[in-house]
């Protein structure tokens, strides 16, 4: 697979932070921490005053786990100091957007009780999709006291096949739909999604050779096949050099002269070091071709060796991961104004 | 016999669940491979859809044909002898749809109008909860062939594993008893002439539709309409086909594999799994955790060494350069050893926690589970060579 260098695309200095913009979807393989990133990334939000919502897709028992396995439904609930969470689980989406859309609100209900009828828009195409985007849409609308109730909303998207799926419907229901409720409502979600103001889609990924090119693949369909801006792409579990340069000079000396004294649990150590050391480096080398191949901001962070993720941990990924962008977009800011100031 | 291979040995479908990201396809491609090299005639199965499983094997093309895996050099160049043999397909997700329903259509007028539906079309490219289906209908057609010993499912990640015992009764349920009825056959004369009961089945039927349409818009609904109709003509099929997979997943020669890491997050996945796939009324006969612990000794690989020991750094010092060492470089080597005792004290503490997961996750299991632990081994595994090498860990039998 040809890793190119695009560049035709840069994050302008004036483009809005991540934590302004309305809607934060990110996406990646399962198992990359993307629930770690979300999580991380409101716990800052509501630090700096925030009032942010996370709308998980699909139930995953992980976010739970993070914070002290509080229950996450439908409604939005407090998990944490300022953060608010929900589930947005298809059945409860339709309801609503039945609730929404037809007039006689008992038969909305009889028709959400009807197992069959479920059954029926559970498989209709897109539908599962549609409900999704419209509470979506009506989470970005809620207000109170004049200003948004939720601020960021975080999406958690279960998988990047759902993400597409998601991204998809717009152009999936061209072709299929004519003009009527759906369609306007389709294009509310084309306009939101498509607006780089509010929506801004991130990518998470582990520095790891099979998720950084499969996030390099993601991000080339992304950028050939969607109009949704691209917001920031986390690396994950970044392993911290094991020993110091200077340290990892005299390995061979040690191995050698451990080896002729017969030191064994030495000489164990000193290949334990060389192969953390190995995976220290090829983290790195990937690292750099996601650097070289993808032009979002990039932020790494590190890999953290607790058994569980403590709420200290989390805020300390969340405040590292949004200082790294706002240090960029001043370096960025600052090299704009330099060759503003050359010509 | 110790480890899996008895239970390769024994089993005829093996369908490996799990989280996403911990090598489930690593896995069931190493596991195939042991069992060729136990004579068996195996086929390893993924619907993965990022096609890993053709980075581990060098399959390269993209279709879903089954191919064999050249094992050969492999008995060259390794010394290892493969007396059986290894096949692998994977999905390529909308062609594999079309053939299932050119498949199960019962004529030709069927096939093409559900080939040439929109809605269709838009659902055989796009939707995920497909994959399930395709993974169930490829599975019957490869176990009724005969042709394979061991067959080795990989699964798409996590929740949607719970598809795979889902999908197939889903599916036709949902054909032969639901709504569908409700939608299909209006306006053709067919079920309005049945009495009473088939009278309110056709008005309700008419109301239903137009509900639909008012939700959807005409145009979609009627699209879809159409293509339940011609769905509804593949009941029989999709029925028989349902019942067959169910019996072959409940089977006494299937089990189910559950592939997870140590860690932390990923635990949480394996036990809801474990749960889902329990209350479902199976049970799972082997976990594999991958990449779950750090060797500590290189003479003993398949240790997992929790103990850090105790290593007199002074006296070690002293014994390797017996104080010809200025104090300079004296204090550089101390420092080195220092540097080392941090990285071996934090791979025998993350060895201890990785127990620790491995153990709480087994007081959910039946006690009979197999608990196979991998060590994490230099970098991703892509070839044969390198699956080879998760060999010895999938053979030793651990008393957790």
């Amino acid at each position: 697979m040809g890793w190119v260098t695009q560049a035709s695309v840069t994050v302008t200095a004036t483009s809005p932070a991540l934590l302004d913009r309305r809607l934060l979807m990110f996406t990646g393989k399962g198992g990359v921490g993307k629930t770690t990133v979300v999580a991380a990334t409101a716990v800052e939000a509501a630090r700096r005053g925030r009032r942010p919502l996370i709308v998980e897709l699909g139930h995953r028992a992980s976010m739970e786990g993070l914070f002290a396995n509080r229950s996450i439904a439908y409604e939005p609930s407090q998990v944490t100091d300022g953060v608010w969470a929900m589930n947005l689980d298809f059945e409860s989406a339709l309801a609503d957007y039945f609730e929404q859309h037809i007039p006689v609100k008992r038969v909305a209900r009889t028709i959400m009780r009807n197992k069959t009828l479920q059954k029926f828009f559970q498989a209709a195409p897109s539908v599962a999709e549609v409900a999704t985007l419209n509470k979506l849409s009506a989470l970005e609308a809620e207000r109170e006291g004049g200003k948004p109730r939720w601020d960021p909303i975080l999406v958690d998207l279960d998988a990047t096949g759902h993400a597409l799926m998601l991204l998809n419907v717009p152009e999936v229901m061209t072709g299929l739909i004519g003009d009527g409720p759906m369609r306007r409502l389709i294009d509310g979600f084309s306009s939101l999604l498509a607006d780089p103001r509010r929506t801004v889609l991130s990518l998470v990924t582990l520095p790891r050779e099979l998720p950084a090119q499969e996030t390099f693949e993601l991000y080339q369909k992304l950028r050939e096949h969607h109009k949704v801006a691209l917001g920031a792409l986390f690396i994950n579990q970044v392993p911290e050099r094991p020993l110091t340069p200077g340290q990892a000079g005299l390995l061979d000396r040690v191995q050698s002269r451990a080896k002729r004294a017969n030191i064994g649990p030495l000489v164990d150590e000193v290949t334990l070091a060389r192969r953390a050391m190995r995976y220290q480096a090829n983290a790195r080398a990937q690292i750099n071709r996601l650097r070289r191949a993808i032009t979002m901001p990039i932020v790494e962070l590190p890999l953290i060796t607790s058994r569980e993720l403590d709420p200290e941990a989390i805020a300390s990924l969340g405040r590292s991961a949004i200082e790294q962008l706002e240090d960029r977009s001043a370096e960025d800011a600052n090299t704009s104004h330099a060759r503003r100031m050359r010509r | 016999m110790s480890g899996i291979d008895e239970l390769i040995q024994r089993q005829k479908l093996l369908v490996a669940i799990g989280p996403g990201g911990v090598g489930k396809t690593t896995v069931s491609a190493a596991i195939a491979l042991r069992a060729a090299q136990l004579g068996l005639r195996t086929l390893v199965l993924t619907i993965d859809p990022a096609k890993r499983l053709a980075d581990a094997l060098g399959l390269t093309h993209l279709d879903d044909r089954i191919r064999e895996v050249p094992v050969e050099d492999l008995g060259a160049e390794h010394g290892v002898e493969i007396p059986g043999t290894l096949h692998a397909a994977m999905f390529d997700n909308a062609a594999s749809m079309d053939s299932l329903m050119a498949r199960v259509a019962p004529d030709e007028e069927t096939r093409d109008k559900v080939l040439r539906n929109r809605v269709y079309r838009a659902m055989a490219g796009t939707l995920s909860r497909s994959h399930a289906y395709l993974a169930m209908e490829r599975l019957y057609e490869v176990m009724s062939s005969g042709e394979y010993d061991l067959v080795i499912l990989d699964t798409p990640p996590a929740r949607n594993a719970l598809d795979i015992l889902d999908a197939p009764s889903r599916l036709a349920t949902f054909l032969d008893e639901g709504v569908v009825k409700w939608f299909v056959g209006q306006g053709k004369g067919k079920g309005r002439s049945g009495g009473w009961r088939a009278r309110l089945m056709a008005s309700s039927g008419a109301a239903a539709t137009k509900l639909f349409q008012v939700i959807v818009g005409k145009d979609l609904a009627d699209e879809t309409i159409a293509f339940f109709e011609a769905f509804y003509g593949m009941r029989e099929g999709f029925r028989e086909r349902a019942s067959a997979i169910q019996s072959i997943l409940r089977a006494e020669d299937t089990s189910f594999a559950l592939v997870s890491s140590a860690d932390a997050t990923h635990m949480m996945d394996a036990q809801a799994l474990a749960q889902g796939v329990r209350s479902r009324g199976v049970d799972i006969d082997v976990v594999i955790y991958n990449r779950s612990y750090e060797r500590l000794a290189h003479d003993a690989p398949l240790a997992i060494i929790t103990d850090p020991g105790k290593l007199d750094r002074a006296a070690a010092l002293e014994r390797m350069f017996h104080g010809e060492l200025d104090h300079l470089d004296r204090e550089q080597i101390r420092d080195l050893l220092e540097g080392l005792r941090v990285v071996r004290t934090e791979a025998a503490n993350a060895n201890h926690r990785a127990l620790e997961a491995v153990r709480k996750l087994g007081s959910d299991l039946p006690e009979s589970a197999l608990q196979l632990i991998i060590a994490r081994l230099d970098g991703d595994i892509r070839d044969l060579p390198g699956l080879l090498a998760l060999g010895p860990y999938l053979a030793e039998t651990r008393r957790i």
